[in-house]
């Protein structure tokens, strides 16, 4: 028997010329839906993100073909995965049968849609449309009947829902009354490569030939006509992200983790800074808001969003699309309001997981941009206060410079400006020189390097503040006013200055990533690496002491720079155990003090620092272990203000370490 | 020697501070003469002479006419010093009365010694001896600085003061105090309540202690967080940056960010049952006790 | 109409000071400078008042010092005033308020400026006496200590701030002069491109000697810092004794509990 389907069997080569018609019709209005959108791109600023091809493509494949991030959220992201998948084979299919029909076959007389080949055509697609079928159900069911907490529904859901299920369901109905009549009776073994088509075409016994026959031609023109009004409508519904979704993996952001515009403060002509309104951002900042789909995984993991407050990632992303289709004139920032762009710490767990790509975190930085450097506007007046300390002082706390490098007292430590041969130039921040608490991790810092034998020098009171809380509060021209400073200072010392390294991870990355802009090239690192690798070189050695802990990746450690494991190892080499928090890695839950907020007072909503506090709590273990200045500060302050106290305490890693050294020490430092 | 002291006057009373000025004289070892702008019922109880210029007349704030009336006094007494109370009554009117005369001006002095005054600089951080170069000079003191030993007692030789020639300010009247919303910058004594108190419901004991040393009470970032303490009371760096004359802190660790609210206190004390606190670098005073016992031992003394 | 607000740069308070080599004023060594607080005060009044009347003012900075001083004057300029006098001084600090008030009188005189704003006093010396001298030098009247400012067409309505929380309303003629009180009003953090502007606008430069012309009233004897404390106190023991000694201490060291 012929291993092979008679394509167009019923509806006859007549359709032909009306589907393509249709089909034309179709793709054009899919055309055009989509060239209209681009106009609103457009009122953003220029971007190239069209660069290094071959990279893009790799990250669409990635992340469309192979869908690596969606995947990220193991449970919707596999149904979503399965579905297209699924529904991408039945695509391919269709093609494959179009192909053959229309071309191949048509003008060479070919057919590659039979014998072995068929028969895995056609279970592949059988296969294919139950796992989509199976699939959108699950969705459903997610959707409309578990509803998880948040998950919005439009309109665009029930159409989406509706059309997807009708196409896959008319297709299944179609392949059973087609095989009900030419496989059924006739041809019983080809009919067992298609198990689902086979179970619809048992529902259809009853029926005669000739009912089938009539059946199959108004189904096959519905489902035609649902699966061109499918492609018409993507470009109008929710389903434009199969397009912007890949376009954005292809926009993708090729530059370091955090990288911001550095504003060219020598430019005369400019009269806009930041973000007022949608033209002063780019045009991948209004192209984002088409490939979100609202799923919400950014706001379910925004510290600021799980805290009560009123920022949701998403909704500012989606806000700056609307406002740009709408009303392309307002006023972004009232628009999003205030509160709303003063709340974000910066995390970066919104970009992180969104499977689509999109860059929430620069726009609300451009946003503050244009609060700071065109209205003068702070997050409160503590915030002022702080800034006006940069200012004078090059502190936050507004304490004599003069006394910066006064927590080395007695320790052997170099100062820069006399001269000395130093190995490391240890550039401690704002927090290690003033906060006593954390001048204990600076202490620890050294005292670990000498013990490995690095020579340590310090700048002192030549040392400003590193520039980050006010970048990141949208103050540019203070952070590159200090940054400069900074930079001319070390580099004032030529070779002698070969590695940088900092206990703060705020200072590590700005040191590494935002002074390259300036003109700093000399290398960074942050000090769990530094002494990770101090360990594995054998410079260092550990008495190793038990202790029980919990470890926070701080985000600028972790999601930033991608550093987790190094600081787990030092840790379990100085005879720690862990025991993590569920949300922990990449997945780590912000302390609260990025984003510059580690100036300003949290007025609204519950308190980051304690949310985290109790999740290190819910471990059980007794000592709460970070690697960051502000981190430390938070947890402290939360493990007070939370009453945990008798239950939890708080620790650097520095710390730590400098407790075991095999070097003997009498100096007491930390837990 | 002869020193002119001009008093002040507001809302029909004479006030308080004309006895400092006499302290001060009498260190200076001048004999002494006043000049009042006031009314007859309301003399200082000082047995010499008060030049007495009717307030009803002249009005209590009318700089140049107030000006006028001194100079008439220099002209009669011919004083080697002009001695006004630095407050917003004096430092009007004491550079007024130096630059008709062309004398120095000492402002705000709070001793005398060999070769000057001297004075704070640098917000009381450091002192300065100012020596004056002209034989007459106008002075203005600290408010405080120099106490009356004793009870003044006297009654004086009133004469009356005169002066003709045109006011170019009209004074209006005054506005009473807002109603508190506490402003802490103002306070001369703060008594700040730390996490070290324990419970919210140990507030009240701070606060009492606060009370009975006419005190304000603030706190610590902790205890406003802990919303223990409103937002207003809070002193640091996210709160309320403050300069009294005492700070007492109860409880208090001494974390960088209070620190820098307070550092800038003439006095401070701390009390904390750890003796290693950070907060004992900057006090002046540590008492290592437990707050919830020290404070109430402490307010019962001050009622006493 | 034409305004003039004077400024004076000073250490950060929260600086440590040493006298320096000669013993007469601080040493500038580590010193970190801004503009003196009561004056940000009156320039912002000045700018606000400045907003208020639109482009038909002109509104004049001025500061004495050293070239440091500069820097001041730019940040001032870039919260709105239109034009800056750097009377170029490196011996400013030695100057008494006298001849300070004559520099700036010197230079204000034929100018017909319609107010001056000062701050009331320096946070460095705080003599509290450059405004009043000025305004007396100048002959035009003067209220101190400033908290709320009002201006229509030559009428200046002002409150005093008086002890204990109490204010006074003045009323008074332009020209005058004003020194300002912190609570008059909250300076404005410069936008970048006023910021930007600022580095455009006029900064005139006048060697001191060319407005000096008095001699000074008063000398600075000795700058020196005060007797020591003898470092901190530590009282432990009994509760009870501990209050006692608290208060013998409280009595002796501090103006409280008098």
């Amino acid at each position: 028997m012929e291993v092979s389907r008679e394509i167009y069997w019923n509806v006859g080569h007549v359709v032909v010329l009306p589907m393509y018609l249709f089909a034309f019709a179709a793709i054009a209005v899919f055309i055009w839906g989509f060239y209209r959108r681009t106009s609103t791109y457009r009122l953003g600023k220029s971007l190239n993100r069209f660069d290094h091809w071959p990279q893009r493509f790799w990250l669409v494949a990635r992340n469309a073909l192979v869908q690596l991030r969606v995947l990220k959220v193991l449970l919707p992201g596999s149904l979503h995965s399965l579905f297209f998948w699924g529904f991408g084979v039945l695509f391919i299919g269709t093609l494959l049968v179009m192909a053959q029909s229309d071309f191949f076959d048509l003008l060479f007389h070919i057919k590659f849609l039979q014998g072995g080949f068929y028969e895995f055509f056609s279970l592949a697609l059988d296969l294919a449309g139950l796992v989509a079928l199976l699939m959108l159900g699950g969705l459903l069911v997610r959707r409309f009947i578990v509803r998880p907490k948040g998950l919005e529904t439009i309109r665009d859901d029930y159409l989406v829902h509706a059309l997807l299920f009708a196409i896959l369901l008319t297709g299944f109905v179609i392949e059973g009354v087609r095989m009900a009549v030419t496989e059924i009776g006739s041809n019983p073994d080809l009919a067992r490569f298609s198990p689902v088509g086979y179970l619809f075409a048992e529902a259809f016994r009853g029926l005669s030939a000739s009912q089938l026959e009539s059946l199959h031609k108004v189904l096959w023109w519905v489902h035609f006509f649902l699966a061109v009004g499918f492609i018409a409508a993507i470009p109008f519904t929710k389903l434009r992200h199969i397009f912007t979704a890949t376009a954005n993996y292809f926009f993708s952001d090729l530059s370091p983790k955090g990288t911001l515009a550095t504003i060219d403060l020598e430019d005369e002509s400019a009269e806009q800074f930041g973000a007022a309104t949608v033209s002063d951002l780019t045009w991948k900042d209004i192209f984002d808001a088409d490939a979100c789909t609202s799923c919400k995984r950014c706001q379910d993991r925004c510290p600021a969003w799980s805290t009560d407050k009123p920022l949701s990632p998403m909704k500012v992303v989606q806000q700056i699309g609307e406002v740009a289709f709408s009303a392309p004139e307002a006023n972004l920032c009232e628009t999003v309001t205030s509160d709303v762009l003063w709340s974000c710490t910066t995390c970066r767990a919104c970009q992180e997981i969104c499977p689509v790509s999109i860059e929430h975190v620069n726009k609300i930085i451009e946003m503050r941009r244009n609060l700071s450097l065109m209205e003068g506007a702070f997050a409160g007046d503590e915030v002022r206060t702080a800034i006006n300390n940069f200012e004078v002082n090059g502190n936050p706390f507004g304490l004599a410079y003069a006394s910066r490098g006064e927590w080395a007292e007695g320790l052997d430590v170099q100062l820069m400006e006399e001269g000395a041969d130093v190995d490391i130039l240890y550039f401690a921040g704002c927090y290690a020189s003033f906060d006593q608490r954390n001048q204990v991790v600076a202490r620890s810092f050294v005292k670990i390097c000498n013990s490995a034998g690095v020579k340590v020098g310090i700048l002192g009171k030549q040392e400003k503040c590193c520039g980050e809380p006010a970048r990141k509060l949208g103050n540019e021209y203070l952070y590159q006013t200090m940054a400069q400073e900074n930079i001319e200072t070390i580099k004032g010392y030529g070779g002698r200055v070969r590695q940088i390294v900092t206990t703060c991870p705020h200072c590590y990355n700005t040191l590494a990533r935002d002074y390259q802009d300036l003109g700093l090239t000399i290398p960074v690192e942050h000090s769990t690496t530094f002494i990770a690798g101090l360990l594995q070189e054998g410079r260092l050695t550990l008495t190793p002491e038990p202790f029980e802990f919990t470890y926070h990746d701080s985000c600028y450690l972790g999601r930033y720079m991608d550093i987790f494991d190094q600081p787990r190892a030092v840790l379990a080499a100085a005879g720690g155990r862990l025991s993590e928090m569920d949300k922990s890695g990449p997945e780590s839950f912000c302390c609260g003090g990025g984003g510059g907020r580690i100036l300003a007072d949290e007025t609204l909503g519950r308190r980051i620092n304690e949310e985290r506090v109790h999740m290190a709590e819910a471990t059980s273990a007794p000592l709460l272990v970070s690697n960051c200045p502000f981190c430390l500060t938070m947890f402290e302050d939360g493990i007070k203000t939370a009453g945990c106290e008798e239950r939890l305490r708080a620790g650097d890693l520095a710390e730590i370490v400098a407790a075991r050294l095999a070097t003997t020490s009498t100096e007491e430092t930390g837990p | 020697m002869k020193a002119l002291l001009i008093c002040e006057y507001r809302e029909g009373q004479l006030l308080e501070s004309t006895y400092e000025l006499l302290a001060f004289a009498g260190q200076l070892g001048a004999d002494t003469a006043m000049v009042l702008v006031g009314d007859a019922a309301n003399t200082p109880r000082y047995g010499g002479k008060v030049y007495l210029a009717d307030a009803a007349t002249y009005g209590e704030y009318n700089p140049a006419v107030h000006k006028g009336l001194v100079l008439a006094a220099v002209e009669k007494e011919s004083p080697d010093y002009i001695i006004f109370q630095h407050s917003s009554y004096g430092w009007d009117l004491a550079p007024r009365v130096a630059a008709a005369l062309k004398s120095a001006q000492v402002s705000e002095v709070i001793g005398i010694v060999d070769g000057g005054f001297e004075t704070g600089a640098c917000n009381g951080k450091m002192r300065r001896t100012v020596k004056p170069a002209t034989a007459r000079v106008v002075l203005t003191i600290q408010a405080g600085a120099f106490t009356f030993e004793g009870e003044p007692q006297g009654t004086p030789q009133v004469e009356k003061l005169d002066f003709e020639g045109p006011a170019n300010v009209q004074f209006v009247g005054y506005e009473p105090a807002e109603a508190k919303e506490v402003d802490l910058t103002r306070a001369e004594v703060i008594v700040s309540a730390g996490r070290g108190i324990g419970k919210q419901d140990n507030v009240p004991v701070i606060a009492a202690l606060a009370k009975a040393i006419s005190g304000e009470l603030g706190a610590s970032r902790p205890v406003v967080d802990a919303g223990w303490v409103e937002h207003s009371r809070q002193v640091g760096i996210t709160g309320q940056t403050v300069s009294p004359k005492l700070y007492i802190a109860c409880g208090i660790s001494g974390a960088i960010q209070h620190l820098a609210g307070m550092k800038k206190s003439d006095f401070i004390v701390a009390i904390n049952k750890d003796k290693d606190a950070p907060i004992g670098e900057t006090a002046d005073v540590l008492v290592v006790a437990d707050v919830m016992k020290f404070a109430p031992a402490l307010t019962a003394k001050l009622q006493r | 109409m034409k305004i003039l607000v004077c400024i004076k740069q000073v250490p950060d308070m929260e600086s440590r000071f040493k006298p320096d080599g000669a013993g007469l004023w601080f040493s500038e060594q580590d010193l970190a400078f801004r503009v003196n607080e009561y004056d940000e005060y009156a320039v912002e009044e000045a700018v606000q008042l400045r907003e208020q009347l639109g482009d038909a003012v002109d509104l004049t900075v001025l500061s004495i010092g050293p070239d440091r001083v500069v820097e001041a004057l730019k940040k001032v300029l870039a919260m709105g005033c239109d034009r800056a006098v750097h009377v170029q001084d490196p011996q400013a600090a030695l100057k008494d308020p006298w001849q300070i008030a004559a520099i700036i009188a010197a230079f204000a005189r034929d100018k017909g400026f319609e107010l001056i704003f000062t701050g009331m006093q320096s946070q460095d010396r705080g003599s509290a006496q450059v405004g009043v001298a000025l305004a007396e030098q100048l002959g035009i009247p003067s209220v101190t200590t400033i908290v709320a400012f009002d201006y229509a067409d030559g009428a200046v309505t002002v409150k005093r701030e008086l002890e204990g929380g109490i204010k006074g309303v003045v009323k008074l003629s332009a020209p005058a002069l004003l020194t300002c009180q912190s609570g008059l009003n909250v300076p404005r953090y410069p936008t970048l491109p006023n910021i930007m502007k600022a580095k455009r606008k006029e900064l005139l430069t006048v060697p001191v000697a060319e407005l000096l012309h008095e001699e000074a009233l008063a000398t600075t004897a000795s700058f020196h810092p005060p007797a020591k404390k003898g470092g901190g106190i530590v009282l432990e023991g009994d509760v009870a004794e501990m209050a006692d000694q608290l208060i013998a201490i409280l009595k002796e060291k501090t103006t409280i509990l008098r």
